[in-house]
């Protein structure tokens, strides 16, 4: 089959959803089929440009190519997944979520400060109700965004789990002295709640970072509370670390800490799984919560720097607990069954 | 129940707008949550027993907190002190706009090139809605040419001021439609609200009425009186009949031109039977309405709103004369008796007459009035002000179709050739539906 992933970046801005349509590029490619990502180029201010990249990709005409025609299109991202198909699939990464569940976030509400915000929200949410179901089928990256399309916009949909890019090179190393946590660097990742946290442990724990930020300012913040709090010694700024890098690093962890708001789904959660590592986590960070089993392969702390402490502290301080957490998140990754061969066969089917 | 930001002028500004205000407020905040926005220096005491009342800069909306309401209202007229902040919130974020001045001519005139020292945009505007004539036309406003009456007849900017609405509430759907001016969005025409007075005090007023029964009749002229208020064909249809002297003609309120009123009077003898009395306190309007026996409130040129006077003067049974015109031509035939612009004089004085002849028929009339009251009550109002709201509101999706619409039809003439056929325009045109409005 020809197939094109068709997908939205921010230039210059790569993360999970990224690294998920190159894989998918690669796992269809794997399977014998013709594949190639469309992506859109989208800015998503001010307000007033979004229905315009809507517009543009509604546009566009991707149902053949120098005369042959394309036979299915997996849209991924908004406003990606509007381009109309009639063999069109879509496995929904997450609607604009400032549209949604992040309006009125404290951190991440954008559109909720401008003007026109209300009128572009309304407008999102109306495509999204009538375009989403042009497709032949809805699959979503988790439970999670599953939930946030039936709540939000009325649509039932089946969540698709992937793997982890090379899952099979996580591995298990030595418990070391700190707790990892890899991620792109931003308010809604939370960054500033574990540095928060850290000046609240009884133990002297350390947590090094690794990621880069999405603009410099938000860095510099977290640097700058670092040292107002005085905890310079027990935090570590690793900036972008190699995939090689990243694998020892989760390898030698004694566990690891992601409690972003809502998150979508969540790879951390999973590599940390592969590399037997507890995954410390926060009640209300979404997909992350689908794989940690509260005691048994991590700790739900609720989001506030007092019980992300306690979590930290606990674990800081029963490390043959946290192992046995981190063995038992390793088995319940081999349970769940998550490979491409499956996502592919039910983006085909 | 709705969030909503309720944007207007506010006692102790005098405008009949904050005195609509505070017959609307009390009712909609008991049923909905509302926020009252204001950036006048002070706001009476009474205002802050109603909801909270929060502070705005119109240079930097407080957006974040604007956007948590469901829906904000903005109050329009005529005055630019009183409406230019509000005009700037509500020409950047879509809500419903409740016009009380349907010929904004004047408010923007003076907002922007009085105020503002922006001729630049008040020049644009025009352009923007009447083209070439339009500029103009404005130009030759500017340099003093043309008239202010003039202006507001042919150019009312009435579209400029609903640019971003979501939905138009007026008092009246038959003078919108008069001006040309329609907007693009839903419409609503909703009777004015008035809490008419308990039934006992009105029938005290009745029995005050009654006591002095006439003649000498007494006609009162009430509010303030600009030049549209045709005192000058009052007062020469009143000295032109033999029974004149059956009258007394009382004018409390505030005079455009006292001065050239006064010398009026002299010129027609009419010394004896009129009386000025200016701006008069709650009591003393009371007073005079109370003993009347028939009200005169015509207006020509309209500028299409509703009158308060005329309710008030309903609320004390009392009959009235009014223009043929914007917002009066929508008052029952049996409520009140209509004078023609075009043969003021004449109708004045016939209907002088005829109540002359049965003074019954008139005292029938108002007492018909008083009755119609009761589709103004604020309950009513308030309760058709959110309905519409919550309808405008499902078609929010609209205002981004539109602005996109605009934007990509004026990209598209830069550089597609006249001859080019509509294809990509309806392409394009054909998506925003799709986008925005579904396949339905």
């Amino acid at each position: 089959m020809k197939i094109l992933i068709a997908t939205s970046t921010v230039p210059f801005i790569r993360g999970g959803a990224e690294i998920l349509a190159d894989n998918l590029q690669e796992a269809l490619s794997a399977a014998g089929h013709e594949a190639e990502l469309v992506s859109i180029p989208f800015k998503h201010y001010p307000p007033d440009r979004i229905p315009e990249h809507m517009l543009a990709c509604r546009l566009l005409d991707l149902t053949e190519t120098c005369g042959v025609r394309i036979d299915r299109i997996i849209g991924l991202k908004f406003p990606a997944y509007l381009i109309p198909h009639p063999n069109k699939v879509i496995w929904l990464l997450h609607q604009h979520r400032t549209a949604y569940e992040l309006w009125d976030h404290p951190a991440a509400g954008d559109l909720i400060h401008c003007a026109t915000g209300p009128v572009v929200r309304e407008a999102i949410r109306q495509a999204d109700r009538e375009l989403i179901p042009e497709a032949k089928a809805i699959y979503t990256l988790s439970k999670n965004v599953s939930g946030r399309l039936c709540r939000y916009s009325g649509i039932d949909s089946e969540p698709l789990y992937n793997p982890p890019s090379n899952a099979a090179l996580f591995y298990k190393g030595s418990a070391g002295d700190y707790f990892f946590f890899p991620s792109r660097i931003n308010s809604v990742k939370r960054q500033w709640l574990v540095i928060r946290a850290i000046a609240q442990c009884r133990e002297r724990v350390r947590v090094r970072f690794a990621g880069e930020p999405d603009n410099p300012a938000q860095q510099a913040e977290c640097v700058n509370t670092v040292r107002e709090l005085k905890l310079s010694d027990r935090v570590e700024w690793l900036g972008v670390v190699s995939e090689e890098q990243k694998r020892d690093l989760y390898a030698n962890s004694l566990a690891v800490i992601f409690p972003p708001v809502d998150e979508d789904y969540g790879y951390i959660t999973l590599e940390a799984m592969l590399s037997s590592k507890p995954v410390i986590t926060c009640s209300d960070s979404g997909g992350p919560l689908e794989f940690v089993v509260d005691r048994e392969t991590g700790l739900v702390a609720n989001p506030t720097p007092e019980s992300l402490a306690q979590a930290m502290d606990a674990l800081w301080t029963d490390r043959q607990n946290a192992a046995a957490m981190g063995e038992a998140g390793r088995a319940r990754y081999q349970d769940l069954n998550i490979s491409w061969a499956n996502v592919v066969e039910k983006l085909l089917c | 129940m709705l969030k909503i930001n309720w944007f207007s002028p506010l006692p102790p500004a005098r405008s009949g707008i904050a005195h609509y205000a505070m017959q609307v407020l009390p009712v909609l905040a008991a049923r909905h949550e509302v926020i009252i926005w204001t950036d006048q220096d002070q706001v009476a005491p009474e205002v802050h027993q109603i909801a909270r009342v929060a502070r705005y800069d119109p240079a930097a909306p407080p957006w974040r907190e604007l956007n948590n309401g469901t829906v904000s209202i903005y109050h329009m007229g005529n005055h630019p002190e009183f409406h230019g902040g509000i005009w700037r919130v509500s020409a950047q974020q879509a809500g419903i706009v409740v016009l009380h001045d349907l010929c904004l001519q004047d408010f923007f005139f003076m907002l922007s090139v009085h105020y503002g020292k922006d001729r630049t945009g008040y020049l644009a505007a025009m352009e923007r809605w009447y083209g070439a004539e339009g500029r103009n036309a404005g130009e030759a406003f500017c340099a003093g040419g043309i008239s202010a009456e003039s202006m507001a007849l042919k150019f009312p900017l009435t579209r400029e001021a609903v640019g971003r609405a979501l939905g138009v509430v007026t008092h009246s759907r038959q003078a919108l439609q008069e001006l040309n001016e329609m907007p693009a969005c839903p419409i609503a025409a909703l009777d004015f609200p008035y809490a008419a007075a308990e039934e006992s005090r009105y029938r005290a007023w009745v029995a005050a009425r009654g006591a002095v029964p006439g003649p000498p009749y007494r006609l009162v002229v009430f509010g303030y009186l600009g030049r549209n208020r045709r005192l000058g064909a009052l007062l020469e249809a009143l000295a032109a009949i033999g029974e004149r002297e059956q009258f007394r003609l009382d004018i409390c309120g505030q005079l455009w031109d006292e001065g050239q009123v006064r010398t009026q009077i002299e010129q027609l003898k009419l010394n004896s039977i009129v009386n000025l009395y200016g701006f008069l306190a709650d009591d003393q309007v009371e007073q005079k309405l109370g003993t009347a026996h028939l009200a005169i409130n015509l207006r020509y040129p309209s500028m299409g709103e509703a009158s308060l006077s005329q309710l008030q003067f309903w609320d004390y049974g009392l009959p009235t004369l009014v223009t043929r015109t914007g917002w009066y031509t929508s008052l029952p035939e049996e409520a009140v008796a209509f004078v023609r612009p075009e043969h003021e004089v004449a109708d004045i004085q016939a209907h002088l007459r005829a109540f002359l002849a049965d003074p019954g028929a008139f005292r029938v009339m108002g007492e018909r009035g008083r009755r119609s009251l009761i589709k103004n009550a604020p309950g009513r109002y308030v309760d058709a002000l959110a309905q519409f709201a919550s309808e405008a509101l499902r078609t929010s999706p609209r205002v981004s179709a539109l602005a996109l619409a605009r934007g990509v039809g004026q990209d598209l003439t830069k550089w597609l050739h006249p001859d080019a056929g509509p294809y990509v325009l309806d392409r394009a045109s054909g998506e925003i539906f799709t986008v925005f409005e579904g396949h339905k």
